[in-house]
């Protein structure tokens, strides 16, 4: 399962990155491959069953708990 | 130095926003939960409200010609400031993108591919999507068109087939709720489709016709507005109490459509024409997220950016646990949440530019 993620990640690397070489488009290249790698640590995390907080956990405890402005 | 070249007209224009409201015809689930069988009349007031907002929205973009969203934020609250509310705005979008992914995924999954996994149908939407994205945002716009054409035709022929199974009783009696809950169902309807035409301030700049924009917007609203009430009207008339109780009122009411046993089972048409439009609704998302991080940190190009924020907003999706959950969330505190971004903030920006006297 990780090598069939990694040949993805592998794959969408191969399509990108030469034409942004090409370019010389460095500023770009460096901000894809942040989020690249964020992406790969996320999606690698959803494999190996680490459980990652929900985004919408963080607006329930900011409103429910924290503000107390919630409906129900 | 221009991130998209493209140029959209203002009937594309006009479709786009009337697409991107129907794109919520799946959310109207949530607001039902509160209002109950007044959901027409909480879809009307949210509809009247969110006029004046809209307004907002367009006079902030028509005071700065050919700028998006992230450079009004930036001018107006200043570099550094400006670019805290940006983000704020871009971490929000991608965050309604994931959450579309589920909805997509989670709708499929309960209607049509009970065994299939939630993530394939994902990764299968937002592979279109991100196509859309990467062809630019005049690509997106001349599909609209056809996709809002194909949905108003849809809820029209499905409300016309079922006139003879509605009974409108199941309207009375009118205001049975609290007003508590219908202000929450009102304010559930303006956060999760009609507030958000503040993605369009991302768009406007592109329009070839800058005079026309105001009309295009709101007749935009009145076309989404209008279909979203015809679906209602149809769900409630024909279920009654029942539309309270299922997953999916337009799914449940259409499957009952029988004309003497030859056409039957149109439900897969309602199915075809929601996750059309709800492309329309993700496509612009997504290309406002990737377009304001691209303006943010000051790229070239957009287009490098698109699959890495897909696979993000696919993996913040597969995050969530359940849809009861997601539900709670829509409900209860997400409406709340976002009136600082769809109210509070372009009320302040507006206010800083009489102030300040902007654009100088």
């Amino acid at each position: 399962m990780t090598f069939l993620l990694m040949s993805v990640f592998l794959g969408i690397i191969l399509f990108e990155v030469p034409k942004l070489i090409r370019n010389k488009h460095w500023r770009e290249l460096i901000v894809f491959s942040s989020l690249l790698s964020m992406a790969f640590i996320l999606s690698l995390l959803q494999i190996l069953d680490v459980k990652v907080p929900s985004p919408f956990e963080g607006i329930n405890f900011l409103i429910r708990d924290v503000l107390h402005l919630n409906y129900k | 130095m221009k991130l998209e070249k493209g140029e959209i007209s203002s009937s594309q224009l006009m479709f786009l926003v009337g697409g991107f409201i129907q794109g919520s015809l799946l959310t109207l689930a949530f607001a039902k939960d509160a209002t109950k069988h007044d959901l027409w009349l909480a879809l009307i007031a949210a509809l009247m409200m969110s006029l004046p907002l809209a307004l907002v929205y367009i006079t902030l973009a028509l005071k700065f010609p050919g700028q998006n969203l992230f450079q009004i934020n930036d001018a107006v609250f200043g570099p550094y400031l400006g670019k805290l509310v940006s983000f704020q705005y871009i971490m929000l979008f991608l965050m309604i993108v994931s959450s579309n992914l589920w909805f997509a995924g989670d709708f499929f999954l309960t209607f049509f591919f009970p065994e299939t996994p939630i993530i394939v149908i994902m990764i299968m939407f937002a592979f279109i999507c991100a196509w859309g994205v990467r062809a630019g945002i005049e690509v997106i716009a001349r599909m609209s068109i056809i996709l809002v054409l194909f949905t108003i035709l849809i809820a029209l022929t499905t409300f016309i087939l079922l006139l003879n199974e509605m009974k409108f009783s199941n309207f009375l009696p009118i205001f049975d709720i609290p007003i508590h809950d219908f202000i929450q169902g009102t304010n559930i309807m303006m956060a999760i489709p009609f507030n958000e035409v503040i993605i369009f301030m991302m768009v406007i700049p592109y329009a070839n016709k800058m005079k026309q924009v105001k009309t295009s917007v709101l007749y935009g609203l009145m076309i989404g507005g209008i279909t979203s009430l015809i679906v209602v009207i149809r769900n409630t008339a024909v279920l009654g109490p029942l539309a309270d109780i299922v997953v999916s009122p337009s799914m449940e009411a259409v499957r009952l459509i029988d004309l003497g046993e030859i056409i039957e089972r149109l439900e897969a048409l309602v199915g075809i024409g929601l996750i059309l439009s709800m492309f329309l609704k993700v496509s612009v998302f997504y290309y406002a997220t990737v377009l304001g991080m691209a303006q943010l940190l000051k790229l070239r190009s957009y287009v490098p950016l698109v699959i890495p924020v897909g696979i993000i907003g696919i993996t913040l999706a597969l995050t969530n646990e359940s849809s009861i959950q997601f539900t709670y969330t829509a409900m209860n505190t997400y409406p709340i949440f976002s009136l600082s971004f769809y109210i509070v903030l372009p009320l302040i920006s507006l206010l800083i530019v009489k102030i300040r006297k902007l654009p100088k």
